[in-house]
């Protein structure tokens, strides 16, 4: 009788800690749902139009693919229009399509398709969060952590003042800094909790911290300092024959 | 046992290669006619040998075979997906199974078909088929017409290894016609290529990724194209499904009637399914010539109005000039005494374009043996010039099919997207893998395909003619130049002007192109399935005459566009009409004999290409209504001129003797007088006017309701309402 | 020659088959005779059984007409089994197998011929 209901709770609790597959959070950021609904801060009648500079860009992308092939342009384009306007509601990807002269349908298609085009609202610092196994391995728990905390919002969440959502994601591929977190297009590495205090701090005093890792080693070497190349490189030269 | 064949494949390889070789060789030097052979690759199917050409997908070689490999997404009008893997085969010699419908093959292939590997490839696709697919084929509609069912019993598995739970995906509501349930799609893609590439509406499109990939169209938004009902068919599962026949009849309790369709000119075939006396649905049947395995919405949706306002029972006006219901022997004594009281001059004839050959041949020949020849289609036709005496001049002469051939195509006051749908299909398919130039003078409309706007104004066919206009010279390049004029503009009163001025350039454009033998480059493309024929029969075009001569009785036989009113006539005049439906013809008469429809005959029609076809009968005429020839057959009797056949058959060898192609079942009864045409259209000295050539049928909304069957449609009419105020706009049936 | 001779054993069977009751004519128009009489002794019990609106002599009149209808027979094999017929009708008869209207259908026929020109069918019904 204990041991039944023992099971089935250790059972649930695992059964909550198991993540389904195709409800990451990145697909509940990026819109959940593959319809469009007309709602108040989503809807055709959003105004939008490119910038002078954004359409100078659109003409130079169009301008790499053949003529008649504007239709290759659709992620660039998709993308200069999220980093205009923070995300694609629905009148910026009409917006793309009448650019590009292709129906909408075909820029849903594939803005459907990634999830880094964002067709819900985000707020300014849109944090993405790796919990994939070595950022876990590496306590990115804590991190998540901190960020909820710190923040007062839980994962795939927007602060009331609109300035960060936070979403939690698979590998973002920079396992070797572990545990990491992406803010627009930086990636803050090697991160403990009072790091995530000091980057949302800088964030909120309106300053971007250099990207990168907050351990002070340079880039991905060791993490225990090198063990291989540690002297200067040779100058030219070395070992070749004297009389060369 | 089932490997038989293969282990003696793999036995003896080298032998049989060798042996085609040596074929191959000793041949070769022998004539240049194996030359063209040698593009051919030999390879085999379960080790037969077969030839294809290159380039021949695996699936297309092993169909060559007389093999069939099962497939979902695979359609052979549409673009190769190759998403489905319905369609993997072992390849001998290939690692891994391949996709048939998107692999080329390569010489020498042996393609395995039947294969352990073949059938646990598929065995597996299926599996997954079927992981997501709801086990509701007792309450679906596609049951028993469904490939996923077929092939699932055919090449699956007998029992499930999936646990987990289902897929569900949202319903979109895409329009009165297609009921669409998304959980039971598998993402073949025919639907959105069908869209894209047919259609020309780009209204559908895949979204999302991965196990959340649906097909919809994103927005709330209907599936706004004229031929829509096609997805029904070409969805391998019961995703897309009929509306109007949801849940009304299952696919074996029908029975099929292979008949054509006369809602517009092109005659598209189709099979009638009915139950009990009923129509139940209409689905196409294929025929290259003319609508491949399409049909429009009107088509295939219109059946409704077979079933509203018809006229059921004879009915006369009484003395206080109210219709009422009588007998057959009434009305007919009275019709037959009206026109026997009558003079020949005094009794005209007004037929409809829903009419069959032989009501017409017996129409005609009563109201010649009554001394009068006042029998007027309502279409107008300039008689000016050639007129209709040449048969050239009125038909589609280049073909639906032809337009694949043609290079150029003018369209003259025409919007063919509406006035006939599949042969604005063959046109955007041409346009779109033959390079077809399209131009159009008259109204700029959607086409569904890019065109070349040269102006509305009919002035600008003087221009091209007079070789001013930029267009002439596109026009004198051309190879197999096409001129399209629709009907609608002829019916004005410059309509003989357009005609000798497109005569005049398609005279010269035959001769500019070099094919002037062959090649037809003027045809005129109709809106009504009965004008051929009836004009094949010696009918006047247009009602001019009637109006000029107001007769004392007027014979309307399905003539319901109201051309004719009773202000038109004198006060005492007596109106009989004949037809299926109250529509605007009886609500003026003062007789109506009711007839039948095209589903409850077997009858001719010619298509505007000059193609004689006939329907079949799929039910009984309602009520008391009989065959629309055998009533008039019955007046003449009464009156005194009997006609000399009393069968189906005499009638069809008297229509035989007046004009033989209209029994010349699914030929085209082809006609070359354009010479003469240009040379009597000389004559024609009437002035092209300034106003726009503007055809009647402008957007989808005008499309959907155009006769009185397709007025007399519910599901026609909240197509109206849905195009006009969105599909959210028509109240659905809560079983859905 | 096979053939001719194969006929005349045919012919000569024909000529001996197998009597079904009556050996000769004389014979067979004893049994008519017999069947007659009896009929005519049963019609006046069937016009009551059945209440027919007829009287003793129509259908005693209409008995007559229906043996006069064979009258031309002469074959006894024949006759004989136009006898076995009718005594099937007369049990039936007798034993009010039949109802009204069977014995009635002897005076008329209840189906009415069909139409056969053009407008007789016409208005009949869709198919003529």
């Amino acid at each position: 009788m204990f041991l039944s209901a023992a099971v089935r709770s250790a059972v649930s609790q695992t059964a909550r800690h198991v993540r389904s597959l195709h409800q990451s959070a990145a697909r509940a950021g990026a819109g959940g749902i593959f319809v469009h609904r007309d709602t108040p801060d989503n809807n055709p009648d959003i105004p939008f139009e490119f910038t002078e500079e954004n359409k100078k860009r659109i003409e130079a992308i169009i301008s790499m693919y053949p003529h008649g092939h504007k239709q290759a342009a659709t992620i660039p384009v998709l993308d200069l229009a999220q980093r205009q306007h923070g995300w694609l509601p629905i009148s910026v990807m009409n917006k793309v399509a009448e650019v590009l002269e292709i129906p909408p349908m075909r820029v849903y298609e594939v803005a459907t398709f990634y999830t880094m085009f964002l067709r819900q609202p985000v707020g300014k610092y849109f944090i993405q969060i790796c919990t994939t196994t070595p950022c876990m391995l590496c306590n990115s728990d804590s991190i998540l952590e901190a960020l909820q905390n710190k923040l007062g919002i839980k994962v795939g969440e927007t602060t009331p003042d609109k300035m960060f959502t936070l979403i939690e994601v698979e590998c973002l591929g920079a396992c070797v800094n572990a545990p990491m977190i992406q803010i627009n297009d930086n990636y803050y590495e090697d991160l403990t909790p009072k790091d995530i205090e000091d980057i949302i701090d800088e964030l909120k005093a309106g300053r971007v911290p250099p990207p990168g890792p907050r351990n002070g080693r340079f880039s991905c070497e060791p993490a225990g300092g090198l063990t291989s190349l540690t002297e200067p490189p040779t100058g030219p030269g070395f070992g070749v024959r004297p009389d060369l | 046992m089932f490997r038989l064949p293969v282990v003696s494949r793999g036995l003896f390889p080298a032998p049989i290669t060798k042996g085609g070789a040596a074929v191959t060789h000793n041949v070769r030097p022998a004539s240049a006619a194996t030359a063209a052979a040698s593009n051919l690759l030999e390879v085999f199917v379960d080790g037969k040998p077969v030839m294809v050409e290159q380039g021949t997908t695996v699936l297309q070689a092993c169909e060559k075979a007389g093999m069939q490999i099962p497939r979902f997404c695979y359609h052979e009008r549409l673009s190769v997906a190759g998403n489905c893997r319905m369609c993997l085969v072992e390849i001998e010699k290939v690692p891994k199974p391949v996709a048939a419908c998107a692999m080329p093959v390569m010489k020498g292939w042996n393609i395995l078909t039947d294969s352990d590997k073949t059938r646990k490839a598929r065995e597996g696709v299926m599996e997954f088929l079927l992981a997501n697919h709801p086990l509701d084929c007792p309450i679906c509609d596609q049951g028993g017409e469904c490939d996923l069912q077929d092939q699932s019993m055919q090449f699956g598995s007998d029992r499930s290894r999936f646990t987990e739970g289902k897929r569900a995906v949202e319903d979109k509501n895409i329009g009165p016609l297609i009921k669409t349930i998304m959980t039971r799609c598998i993402q073949c893609t025919r639907c959105v290529r069908f869209a894209s590439e047919i259609a020309g509406v780009e209204d559908l499109g895949t979204t999302g990724r991965g196990n959340d990939l649906q097909i919809g169209t994103y927005v709330e938004k209907m599936f706004m194209s004229e031929m829509s009902g096609n997805v029904i068919d070409i969805c391998p599962v019961g995703a897309l499904t009929s509306k109007p026949y949801a849940f009304t009849a299952r696919p074996w309790e029908t029975r099929k009637t292979e008949s054509i369709d006369v809602l517009d000119a092109l005659g598209s075939n189709i099979v009638v399914s009915t139950r009990g006396g009923e129509v139940m649905r209409i689905l196409p049947r294929l025929n290259e010539d003319i609508n491949e395995e399409w049909i429009s919405d009107k088509t295939r949706f219109a059946y409704d109005g077979l079933k509203r306002q018809r006229l059921t029972q004879p009915m006369m006006k009484n003395e206080s000039g109210q219709l009422v219901p009588t007998s057959w022997e009434n009305v007919l004594t009275r019709v037959a005494g009206a026109l026997q009281g009558a003079e020949g001059k005094n009794i005209a004839a007004v037929v409809g374009g829903l009419v069959d050959a032989e009501a017409l041949i017996c129409l005609k020949d009563l109201l010649n043996r009554l001394n009068s020849d006042n029998l007027c289609t309502e279409e107008m036709f300039p008689m000016a010039g050639a007129g209709t005496d040449l048969r050239s001049n009125y038909l589609l002469n280049t073909g639906i099919a032809g337009i694949e051939e043609a290079d150029l195509l003018l369209l003259v006051g025409t919007n063919p997207r509406y006035e006939a749908p599949l042969f604005n299909a063959r046109i955007r398919k041409s346009w779109l893998h033959n390079e077809l130039q399209v131009s159009l003078v008259g109204k700029e409309v959607d086409l569904s395909y890019t065109y070349n706007h040269l102006g509305e104004s009919a002035k600008v066919l003087q221009e091209i003619a007079a070789g001013t206009h930029p267009f002439s010279q596109v026009l004198a390049k051309a190879k197999h130049p096409v001129i399209v004029v629709g009907s609608s503009c002829l019916q004005r009163e410059d309509g003989a002007a357009i005609m000798a001025t497109l005569s005049a350039i398609a005279q010269k454009a035959r001769i500019s192109s070099g094919v002037e033998g062959t090649w037809k480059v003027l045809n005129v493309l109709h809106r009504v399935a009965s004008q051929v024929a009836a004009l094949d029969l010696g009918y006047k075009p247009g009602v001019e005459a009637i109006r000029k001569n107001p007769p004392k009785v007027l014979f309307l036989l399905g003539a319901d566009t109201g051309c004719i009113t009773r202000q038109d006539l004198p006060k005492d005049s007596l109106i009989i009409y004949q037809g299926h439906h109250g529509d605007v013809g009886a609500s003026m008469a003062d007789i109506i004999l009711p007839g039948a429809a095209y589903t409850e005959k077997c009858s001719t029609y010619v298509n505007t290409e000059g193609r004689a076809q006939q329907t079949r009968v799929a039910v009984t005429p309602p009520g008391m209504a009989r065959d629309d020839w055998k009533i008039i057959r019955a007046i003449s009797e009464l009156a005194g001129v009997t006609l000399p056949y009393s069968t189906l058959d005499e009638v069809r060898d008297r229509l035989a003797e007046v004009s033989p192609n209209l029994l010349r079942y699914d030929d085209v009864e082809e006609a070359n007088y354009f010479k003469q045409a240009a040379e009597l259209s000389k004559a024609v000295n009437q002035t092209v006017l300034t106003d726009p050539l503007v055809p009647p049928q402008l957007t989808l909304k005008d499309f959907f309701m155009t006769d009185p069957i397709s007025r007399a449609s519910q599901t026609m009419a909240k197509c109206v309402k849905a195009v006009t105020e969105g599909a959210q706009a028509v109240d659905e049936p809560a079983i859905c | 020659m096979a053939s001719t001779a194969a006929t005349r054993v045919a012919t000569g069977a024909a000529k001996v088959v197998k009597p079904i009751f009556s050996r000769d004519l004389d014979e067979a128009k004893r049994r008519v005779r017999e069947l007659y009489r009896a009929w005519y002794r049963e019609v006046p019990n069937t016009v009551a059984v059945f209440q027919l609106d007829i009287t003793t002599r129509q259908g005693r009149d209409k008995v007559r007409e229906m043996f006069d209808k064979n009258k031309h027979v002469t074959d006894p094999r024949v006759i004989d089994m136009l006898v076995i017929k009718g005594k099937m009708e007369l049990q039936e008869t007798i034993n009010v197998w039949k109802q009204k209207t069977h014995v009635m259908r002897y005076f008329r026929e209840s189906e009415e011929p069909r139409a056969t020109d053009f407008l007789s069918k016409f208005y009949r019904s869709h198919d003529p």
